[in-house]
C-alpha cells in the first residue's frame, strides 16, 4: 500500500487501496457425540471397535441412527479392528484412507499409516493401530497399517464390560480471514492509518453522508460520489455498560460499548467511550453525549487505531 | 392456499443436552411431530432444516448429517437460517412451498444446540469484521445500548421491562418443555448482576439446547389428516439495511412493515383485541417491551403502561408469551418455530397448564439480525 496523500475529493483508486485485513477467529467447543458414537470413542481406548446394526447393515464407528431408515440402531456390535482398504488420498499431511471394516457395509476414513507405493493398493488388507494414550477422542485409533496377520472375526456380541458413552469431546477451530478492504474501505483506513483522518461518501440523491463509506446509498440505492472528510466528533446515539466476560472477548471489562454518529453523517460508527467510570457512564455517557476520538499510538488501518471515545464536557 | 399446521414437537430443552448429538435432537422433536400429527417420514414430502450460525456448533452445513436422523434419505431438503427468526424463516419456505405446488406436506425442524460453542463469540462474528467488530458483546451490548436509548426516549424503564422478566419466567412454570421454571420477582431482577447495562442478569433468557419440529399441509390435506388444523392466517418476514442512514432504532421499521402486512392478510384491525394470544420472541425482557409498540399493540411509547397494566399476563385481555417465551428455553436457531408452534397448540387447544382458555387466534413474532431481520406471523382455529 503507498501512503501518498489523498484530497477530498479523489475518487479511490487502486493504488490507495490497502488489500487485506487479516482477522482470526478462535473457538473453543465442546461437541456431544450421542450414545452409540459415544460408546465407540470410548471402547477404543481399550483397543475395542464397536459398531452398530441396522437391520442387516453394520456401522462402524457406531451410529444412532440408520442412514437408510433413521429408525434407532437395534442395537450394538463389536466387530474386528481389520480390514479392507477401498480407497485412499495422499496429501502433504499424510495419506487417508476409506477401511471396509470385516463385516460391516460401509467404510469408514481414517488415517493410513506406514505404507509406501507399493503396499498402497486397493484392497490391501489393513489392521487398527492403537493410540498409546487414549483421551476419549477419535484419534485413539491412532490409524490403519498394513495388517499383520490374517486374524479377524465376525461381528459378535458387545463385551460385558462395555464402557460408558464419551459425553463430551473437546474441540478448537482456529480460523484465518484476510478480509479485502476494497476501494471504499481501503480509501477510509489508509487515511485512517496514515492521515489521522475519517472520510465518508456522499449520496447523489438525498445527500446524506455515509460512513463506512459505500457504493450506493441504502436508502435510496443512488449511488455515492463526492468524498468527504469527517471530523472525529459526535453524538452518542446508545451505549450499555459492558460487564459480561466471554471467551473470545477483545478487551476487559467493564467498558463502554457505543454507536456514535458523527457530526455531519447519518450512519453508526461503533466504538467504545473511555475515560469515564462505569457507574458514572449510566448517566455521562448517555444517548445525546458529545464525544470525541482518542486516537492510538498504534497504526493498524482498522477502528483500533482510535483508543477510545472521550465525552466533552 | 390454505395452509395449515397440523403437526407440533419440542424437545425438552436444557442447558446441556449430554444424550443425544445435534441430529438426536432436531430427531426427538421430529418423532414428536410426526406423532402429533399422526404421521410417517412417508407421507412428508419435503423438509427445511433451521438452525442458526454454523459457528453456534462447529458442524458447517449440518442439514447433511442429519439427514440420517431424520429418515429423509431421497426427499428434498435445504437448510435455512436468519439468526433468531432462523424457525419463522424456516416455516416461511414451508409455506413457499406448498403455496408454490412444489410439496402438500412439508417438515420443518429448528434446532441449536448452544451447549457446544462460544455463544457471545459466535454472535460477535456477525459483526462487519471492519466496523465494529472488535468492540462486540455478541448482541447484547448492542441490545442493551438501543434499550437505554429506548429508557430515554420512550420511558422503557427497567422496572417495566424487570415486569416482563417477572411474567414470562411465572409462565414458564406451566409449561412442561421450558429449560427455566422458577419464578423471580421484580426486586430480584433489578438487583441481579449487570451484563451488559441496562441488561441484567434475569432480564436474560437461558442458553439452551433444544429443538422443534411443526409439519404443515394444503388444505384439503391437512383436513384430512386431523380434524383440529392450526390455519395460517399470515406470515411474513422482512428486512432493513444494517447500517442504512438515520436509523434511530427506536423502533423496528420491518417489525412495522411485516406486522402491516401480516393483519392484511389475517383481517385484523385491532390486533390488541382481534387476538386471543401473542407469542413473540424476546430474546431480553427489553425486546418484548419494544414489541408491543412495534406490532401496535400500544402506542409508541406506551409499552411500560401496557406491562403495567396485567391485560399481557395470563388471564389479561391479550396473554403474551403463556409458554414463558425465551425466559423458559432459548435453543436460539429453534426460538422463533417454537412462539410458532405454541400458537398452534394454543388455537387448537393442546397447550395443557399453560392454555388460554377459548384461543382462536394467535399473533407470533420473531426477528434475527441487529433489529433489521422481522417476522410476524397469524394462526387461526378458523380456516381461511
Amino acid at each position: 500500500m503507498k501512503g501518498e496523500t489523498m484530497t477530498t475529493t479523489d475518487a479511490p483508486t487502486a493504488s490507495d487501496e490497502m488489500e487485506s485485513l487479516a482477522a482470526q477467529l478462535r473457538m473453543p467447543y465442546t461437541l456431544t457425540p450421542g450414545w452409540a458414537t459415544g460408546i465407540f470413542l470410548a471402547e477404543l481406548g481399550r483397543h475395542r471397535l464397536i459398531g452398530s446394526r441396522h437391520g442387516d447393515t453394520i456401522s462402524v464407528p457406531a451410529q444412532d441412527f440408520s442412514g437408510t431408515s433413521g429408525e434407532p440402531t437395534e442395537g450394538l456390535v463389536e466387530v474386528a479392528p481389520v480390514g479392507a482398504l477401498q480407497g485412499f488420498t495422499t496429501t502433504a499431511d499424510g495419506t487417508l484412507g476409506l477401511v471396509l471394516i470385516d463385516g460391516t457395509d460401509i467404510p469408514m476414513i481414517h488415517r493410513l499409516l506406514d505404507f509406501d507405493s507399493e503396499t498402497l493398493q486397493i484392497g490391501a488388507r489393513v489392521e487398527a493401530v492403537w493410540s498409546d494414550k487414549p483421551v476419549g477422542s477419535m484419534l485413539d485409533l491412532a490409524g490403519f497399517a498394513l495388517a499383520s496377520s490374517s486374524e479377524s472375526f465376525s461381528p459378535r456380541a458387545v463385551p460385558g464390560d462395555l464402557l460408558p458413552p464419551v459425553l463430551q469431546v473437546d474441540y478448537s477451530m482456529t480460523l484465518d480471514y484476510q478480509h479485502a478492504y476494497g476501494p471504499y474501505y481501503g480509501t477510509l483506513f489508509n487515511a485512517v492509518k496514515y492521515d489521522r483522518r475519517l472520510r465518508g461518501v456522499t449520496c447523489t440523491k438525498c445527500a446524506r453522508v455515509l460512513l463506512p463509506p459505500r457504493a450506493m446509498c441504502d436508502v435510496c440505492f443512488a449511488p455515492t460520489s463526492q468524498w468527504v472528510d469527517i471530523d472525529a466528533v459526535g453524538t452518542v446515539q446508545a451505549s450499555s455498560i459492558v460487564h459480561i466476560e466471554f471467551i473470545g472477548q477483545r478487551m476487559k471489562p467493564p467498558y463502554v460499548y457505543s454507536e456514535i454518529v458523527l457530526d455531519g453523517t447519518s450512519t453508526r460508527l461503533i466504538h467504545m467511550i473511555g475515560d469515564v467510570d462505569a457507574e458514572d457512564a449510566k448517566t455521562a455517557a448517555t444517548p445525546g453525549a458529545r464525544v470525541r476520538a482518542v486516537w492510538s499510538d498504534r497504526r493498524t488501518g482498522s477502528l483500533t487505531d482510535i483508543d477510545y471515545f472521550k465525552l466533552i464536557p | 392456499m390454505s395452509i395449515a399446521i397440523v403437526g407440533t414437537g419440542q424437545t425438552v430443552h436444557a442447558r446441556r443436552r449430554t444424550d443425544v448429538s445435534q441430529a438426536g435432537l432436531a430427531r426427538e422433536a421430529v418423532i414428536e411431530a410426526l406423532a402429533d400429527a399422526g404421521l410417517t417420514m412417508d407421507d412428508i414430502d419435503s423438509v427445511i432444516v433451521a438452525s442458526g450460525p454454523a459457528m453456534f456448533g462447529a458442524v458447517n452445513q449440518p442439514e447433511k448429517w442429519l439427514v440420517d436422523a431424520l429418515g429423509a434419505r431421497y426427499k428434498p431438503l435445504v437448510r435455512v437460517t436468519s439468526g433468531g427468526g432462523t424457525g419463522l424463516a424456516g416455516a416461511l419456505a414451508a409455506i413457499n412451498q406448498i403455496n408454490g405446488g412444489s410439496a402438500r406436506r412439508v417438515l420443518v425442524v429448528a434446532y441449536d444446540k448452544l451447549s457446544e460453542g462460544a455463544l457471545q463469540a459466535s454472535i460477535s462474528t456477525l459483526y462487519d469484521p471492519f466496523w465494529g467488530r472488535e468492540f462486540a458483546v455478541g448482541i447484547m451490548g448492542f441490545a442493551a445500548a438501543y434499550w437505554h436509548a429506548r429508557i430515554e426516549k420512550l420511558g422503557h424503564t427497567e422496572e417495566a421491562a424487570a415486569l416482563v422478566a417477572v411474567k414470562n419466567r411465572r409462565q414458564a412454570m406451566a409449561n412442561p418443555k421450558a429449560h427455566v421454571r422458577r419464578e423471580v420477582t421484580v426486586d430480584e431482577v433489578m438487583a441481579s448482576r449487570p451484563l451488559c447495562w441496562p441488561i441484567k442478569l434475569l432480564d436474560v433468557p437461558p442458553i439452551s439446547d433444544g429443538a422443534c419440529a411443526v409439519i404443515f399441509a394444503a388444505g384439503g390435506d391437512a383436513e384430512a389428516i386431523t380434524d383440529r388444523p392450526a390455519w395460517i392466517h399470515g406470515m411474513t418476514y422482512y428486512s432493513e439495511a444494517d447500517n442504512g442512514a438515520d436509523r434511530s432504532m427506536l423502533q423496528s421499521e420491518p417489525l412495522q412493515i411485516a406486522a402491516a402486512k401480516v393483519y392484511k392478510q389475517a383481517g385484523i384491525t385491532n390486533p390488541f383485541r382481534q387476538f386471543d394470544v401473542a407469542e413473540v420472541q424476546e430474546p431480553y425482557t427489553c425486546f418484548e417491551l419494544s414489541y408491543y409498540e412495534g406490532l401496535g399493540l400500544c402506542p409508541e411509547g406506551g409499552a411500560a403502561e401496557l406491562i403495567e397494566s396485567g391485560e399481557t399476563a395470563m388471564g389479561g385481555s391479550l396473554p403474551v408469551n403463556p409458554s414463558g417465551g425465551c425466559m423458559g428455553a432459548n435453543p436460539i436457531g429453534a426460538t422463533a418455530l417454537i412462539r410458532l408452534a405454541e400458537a398452534a397448540m394454543q388455537v387448537t387447544g393442546k397447550a395443557g397448564d399453560h392454555q388460554v382458555v377459548g384461543a382462536e387466534r394467535a399473533l407470533v413474532q420473531a426477528g434475527g439480525g441487529w433489529a433489521n431481520l422481522r417476522g410476524v406471523a397469524a394462526v387461526g382455529a378458523e380456516k381461511r
